[in-house]
């Protein structure tokens, strides 16, 4: 149960955001438009799919063609609140702040994005634990980039945050006025990038010969689901649509286990293996992208080993490179 | 917000047949500001493009000392979009993103002899590194240029070869010649093993992943050092700016970090040559 209060919050929310928040659909909770806020999960699961479809969509236009030239595509981006973000995928959202800073598109849709995440199932009495406090703020919280978090007690109660201007501005418009703010000090946090993430890099950096990839080889269908769910994931390629009335360069999302990914004119293939797609993904997760923004590339989400058709799981397979001496 | 997808339009100022399946191109930007501006470095690449046809990767092929008034690609027909440019004529116009990528500093083989090693289409973007060193803005020591060919119809910049040949040391060899041909004959590697080329050199290759792994061993035997051989690597990209991952190599991007690399950088990489 959440409190009222935050259901009457969201309700005045939705006058002028278009919400989106985990809901259940079946056995699985799905991340989709709010048509009920009633029908929000606040269990805590793990969303099936994962908020890229919102940061980065799946096609996006990016330029009309008109009179043999490019102009910019102009898209209308409504406001959208993001509701009951988990800490896992906010990691991944301060990651695609990163990545995505420099691009014009992203930045137009971020400007309208209220971003609220939420942690359920905290024990009532947190207070007596002062380490367990001052770390989820300082060690979590402060390293994450959200408008709005809410935590969820065991007793029913809740404590609300704010991490920017625009959430403060929206909790004191809407009537959350018990918070606390926090100012967000950098995605990687001061002492430095974690060691494990370090270690596990150097170590998979020299693992491309281990025999983890052959056995993967064999039971991997390359079916580039795992890349689909991740939150990660944001590789894309362009591509110029050609329709006799909306001729348009479009970008959609890009899939390192496809045939074309590495395809160039003439039809050499780099990534010509399935043992070379897996290698070339981890590598993606665990090695560049720590070594280009000291963070982690992988948030521990688990959505990939859950949508494989084979069972191929992630924590595993890192747990063996990590075993390497 | 500046959109570093916006490519911008150029004039073909000229366009000829450099070889049998290569177009060369004499290109200045619309916006004469933007031409005027234009700064790049030998090795550096732009993304060219036509509405409908997409965009590729090409290396420029001319010296950066013209960039305030041109720029020059040759660019083989390879592919649709390749295709589709090599029908294109004077006047009309192509889209440019770029210049990207890292490229060759001034003194990246300062007081030392440099070796430029080109296979085949390779050779494209070691001309301006030629042209540089002839007008005496290179700080190398002395020029020795190796090009393996296929035959005389896909050899590039014939009518410069006699301007290179008064400053440098130009070696050519053709895989498969005419019997007109009167130079030598085999594999770039053959021509590599007849002439001297001193251990403190510093070279350069372009051409094919099989030509680098034979080029480097030749190398190696020289005692060149691993950061004294650089490659200039070709991938699928699409964004340029080291986001869309088509390009990337170990903890490497060829559009941002490249395509210049180190042979120390490249070298225990999977899938780099």
């Amino acid at each position: 149960m959440l409190d009222q209060n935050i259901k009457k919050f969201l309700a005045k929310l939705s006058q002028s955001f278009l919400l989106f928040a985990p809901q259940p659909l079946g056995s699985v909770v799905k991340i989709k438009p709010v048509a009920e806020i009633g029908n929000i999960d606040w269990s805590g699961a793990m969303p099936l799919n994962s908020w890229k479809e919102i940061f980065l969509p799946a096609r996006e236009r990016l330029f009309d063609l008109k009179k043999n030239s490019f102009f910019e595509s102009k898209t209308d981006y409504p406001a959208t609140a993001c509701i009951g973000i988990n800490v896992l995928d906010l990691k991944a959202f301060t990651l695609f702040e990163q990545v995505f800073g420099r691009d014009a598109y992203y930045q137009q849709r971020r400007r309208n994005l209220l971003l609220v995440g939420y942690s359920a199932q905290w024990p009532n009495d947190y207070k007596k634990y002062k380490v367990f406090s001052h770390n989820w703020e300082e060690d979590i919280l402060e390293h994450l980039v959200f408008d709005i978090f809410i935590i969820q007690l065991k007793n029913d109660k809740t404590k609300i945050y704010s991490g920017s201007e625009k959430g403060q501005l929206i909790l004191e418009k809407y009537g959350l006025k018990n918070y606390t703010h926090l100012e967000f000090a950098g995605a990687v946090k001061e002492q430095g990038p974690d060691k494990k993430m370090l270690e596990l890099k150097e170590k998979l950096a020299k693992a491309s010969s281990h025999k983890l990839w052959n056995e993967l080889d064999k039971i991997c269908l390359a079916c580039g689901k795992c890349s689909i769910a991740c939150p990660t994931c944001f590789c894309f390629d362009l591509f110029d649509k050609v329709d006799p009335d909306k001729n348009c360069r479009e970008r959609y999302w890009g899939n390192c286990f496809y045939n074309d990914f590495s395809k160039v004119a003439g039809g050499f293939k780099e990534l010509d293996t399935v043992k070379k797609k897996i290698y070339f993904w981890y590598t993606h997760k665990f090695v560049r992208i720590p070594h280009e923004y000291s963070l982690p590339g992988c948030v521990g989400c688990g959505r990939c080993t859950r949508v494989c058709p084979v069972g191929i799981d992630i924590a595993k397979n890192v747990s063996i490179i990590g075993k390497i001496r | 917000m500046n959109n570093i997808y916006q490519a911008q339009p150029a004039k073909i100022i000229s366009v000829v047949q450099e070889s049998l399946d290569t177009r060369f191109f004499r290109l200045t930007f619309v916006n004469k500001k933007l031409q005027k501006e234009l700064a790049f470095l030998p090795g550096q690449f732009v993304q060219i493009g036509l509405p409908g046809w997409g965009e590729c990767p090409i290396s420029i092929c001319s010296s950066p000392s013209n960039a305030n008034k041109f720029f020059e690609l040759a660019i083989r027909n390879v592919g649709t979009l390749t295709n589709e440019l090599s029908r294109l004529k004077a006047g009309e116009i192509v889209f440019i993103r770029g210049p990207y990528g890292n490229g060759f500093d001034i003194d990246f083989s300062k007081d030392k002899p440099l070796v430029i090693i080109g296979g085949g289409c390779g050779f494209v973007p070691l001309r301006p590194l030629i042209q540089d060193f002839l007008a005496g803005r290179l700080s190398s020591s002395s020029l020795q240029i190796f090009y393996g060919c296929l035959n005389e119809k896909t050899l590039l910049f014939r009518k410069e070869y006699h301007l290179w040949n008064r400053r440098a040391e130009l070696n050519i060899i053709l895989e498969k010649p005419s019997r007109e041909w009167k130079g030598k004959k085999g594999l770039i590697t053959d021509l590599l093993a007849q002439k001297k080329i001193s251990a403190s050199s510093v070279a350069v290759l372009v051409g094919p992943p099989v030509m680098y792994r034979f080029v480097i061993k030749e190398l190696k035997k020289r005692n060149l050092k691993d950061e004294n051989i650089y490659l200039s690597l070709e991938r699928k990209m699409y964004c340029g700016t080291g986001v869309c991952q088509h390009c990337a190599i170990g903890p490497y991007y060829v559009c941002k970090d490249g395509p210049v690399f180190s042979w120390s950088q490249l070298k225990g990489l999977p899938q780099a040559i």
